[in-house]
């Protein structure tokens, strides 16, 4: 058997698999698009041509969506990496002694969303929670019933993101310090001893180095952050009047509450093709220049 | 060293004092971090009344553990772990089965296909759960397959598979081709090779993979939400389930919620190397 033949039939299975339970449903996804047709009643289905699409491009429900997942995805993205850069350096600056931090810090990565979005519902809570009576004792709030990060519409979009960020901070932590670990120490002794100072060294050395790293977190993140469900939707379910509705839930609202699956289908095709544009434009932008 | 000139004395303080602060700092960080899972665990031992008492403490007044009987009482409970836990172990040995042999395939005989193999399951990696779930739905009523711990088992795979794939094919990569030419020279198929040579090369990033691929399926939501209702229900279900029923039972919730997450968070400790080195692995590698 020629050698191509035979990683060609090892690949095969998978490929199969992967072809029959992704690539088709996408397919009958697309196709859905064009029909009026209810979830359980699929037989009888009316051809509406683009009409789902352009009446979800249209929608201000949708459109609504599609701004807060965006803002939901930056917001989550600016304090995961902001924080796990923090906990990295930190790392690094301990070494080999940071073995046990890291451990502990790792284990928010197996924790489950739903349970990490029960556990921050818990906490914020307006009055049995934790965390507003801790703040208020601190003085940081007036009174634990100060601000309802739950039930408050204006910035319920927000807090909803803290589990998220509390769950992946680990994960880019854990990246980036393997990231920095990487960096020959030849090349920040060099520049040490040419007289760079380290803000200098991380500017022009550890950035620059760090930057595929960074780009895969970003993209990998950025993607699952945008794709969110299972948190928001165990801490509000979309409300307080839909305003921490991301676009995940939409589709699920529109196919399970109201049966609508044309509509549903041509709101989650758009969902895909912007999600691919995306991923693509990052890997273009921050990925491929790296590798120079 | 900037402080070449500085009092001889002074320098290794200055060193140490740095040294202490950023271990101050790294530990304030990891302390954050632990605090919101260690208070879910101080709530599922106080008794129920006090878990929404106002002011909440911290550590408990009273150490019950009547919120666990509460759980192990409820009904379809044990169902729910054992379908987790079926399901779980289902698609991690799916997934390997699939990922295994495809990454082995890609790495060892470089060519064009493979590539674009690699490329289709990331692309597949972007499609947001939901997208699929939609048209998934529809398929397995088609099949037969809703509510059922095998469409669970395929639904999960779909979510993994991508993700091992690239993870195993990054532990293929530094394995010397010679290896396989001695062991075809001694008289193995390829096939045979690759079991009875190649896989316990890498037998360490099998292990990664099924441990990230396990952990996909038990902590799943999406999939389970929309695809199963009673009898293939996951915890992950029950726990949702218990939120819209019993509002402010929060006691039992949150000992649901350790009971869950506890196996897993050990799983962690345990093998946080393996985890660790398959994490940075994939994402430094690739």
């Amino acid at each position: 058997m020629k050698n191509k033949t035979f990683a060609t039939l090892m690949m095969t299975p998978a490929a199969l698999f992967l072809g029959a339970l992704v690539a088709y449903p996408v397919v009958l996804l697309v196709y859905n698009g064009f029909y009026d047709v209810e979830l359980l009643a699929q037989s009888e289905r009316v051809f509406v041509g683009f009409d789902n699409f352009v009446d979800a491009l249209k929608s201000d429900r949708i459109r609504g969506a599609t701004s807060r997942t965006a803002r939901y995805t930056i917001f989550a993205l600016v304090f995961e990496f902001m924080f796990g850069f923090m906990a990295a350096l930190g790392f690094h600056a301990m070494g080999k002694r940071s073995a046990w931090a890291r451990t502990v810090f790792s284990f928010p990565l197996m924790i489950a969303p739903i349970v990490a979005g029960l556990l921050w519902k818990f906490l914020l809570a307006s009055n049995f929670g934790i965390v507003n009576h801790v703040l208020a004792d601190i003085g940081i709030l007036d009174s634990p019933d100060s601000v309802a990060w739950l039930s408050d519409a204006d910035i319920v979009l927000y807090s909803v993101t803290f589990p998220d960020i509390w769950l992946t901070t680990s994960f880019v932590a854990l990246i980036v310090f393997a990231g920095l670990q990487n960096i020959p120490q030849d090349l920040i002794e060099a520049a040490r001893i040419d007289g760079a100072n380290a803000r200098q060294i991380f500017r022009r050395i550890t950035l620059p180095l760090l930057r595929p790293v960074i780009a895969v977190v970003l993209i990998i993140r950025g993607v699952d952050a945008a794709k969110t469900f299972d948190l928001i939707w165990i801490q509000t379910e979309g409300g307080p009047r839909s305003q921490s509705e991301v676009l995940s839930l939409t589709i699920q609202r529109r196919m399970i509450r109201f049966g609508d699956l044309g509509e549903a289908s041509a709101i989650a095709t758009l969902f895909l093709i912007v999600m691919a544009i995306l991923a693509i434009v990052a890997y273009m932008t921050v990925w491929r220049p790296a590798d120079e | 060293m900037s402080n070449t000139f500085a009092r001889p004395g002074w320098m290794p303080t200055t060193r140490r004092l740095k040294q202490a602060a950023v271990t101050v700092f790294v530990s304030v960080m990891v302390l954050a971090w632990t605090l919101p899972y260690v208070h879910l665990l101080f709530t599922s031992l106080k008794p129920p009344a006090d878990a929404i008492g106002i002011p909440p403490t911290f550590i408990p007044n009273t150490f019950t553990l009547e919120n666990y009987r509460r759980i192990l009482d409820e009904p379809g409970m044990g169902r729910s772990f054992m379908n987790s836990a079926i399901v779980a172990t289902g698609s991690t040995l799916l997934t390997l089965a699939l990922a295994v042999p495809a990454a082995y395939g890609v790495t060892f005989y470089k060519f064009r296909l493979g590539r674009v193999f690699l490329v289709f399951a990331l692309i597949t990696r972007m499609v947001p759960s939901v997208s699929i779930a939609v048209p998934m739905f529809s398929m397995m009523r088609d099949l037969d397959l809703l509510d059922t711990r095998l469409g669970l088992v395929l639904a999960h795979t779909t979510v993994s598979l991508p993700l091992a794939v690239w993870l195993m094919a990054a532990f293929f990569e530094p394995v010397p081709p010679a290896l396989e030419e001695a062991a075809r020279i001694d008289g193995c198929s390829r096939f045979g090779a690759l079991r009875r040579v190649i896989v316990p090369v890498v037998s360490g990033g099998i292990a990664v993979t099924a441990i990230f691929s396990f952990l996909a399926s038990w902590n799943e939501f999406l999939f389970a939400l929309m695809l199963t209702s009673v009898d293939a229900k996951t915890v992950p279900l029950a726990i949702s389930g218990f939120n819209g029923q019993y509002g402010l039972e929060w006691g039992a919730m949150t000992a649901l919620a350790t009971m869950f997450s506890m196996p897993v968070v050990l799983l962690t400790l345990v093998l946080q190397k393996r985890i660790i080195a398959g994490l940075t692995f994939g994402a430094v590698k690739g």
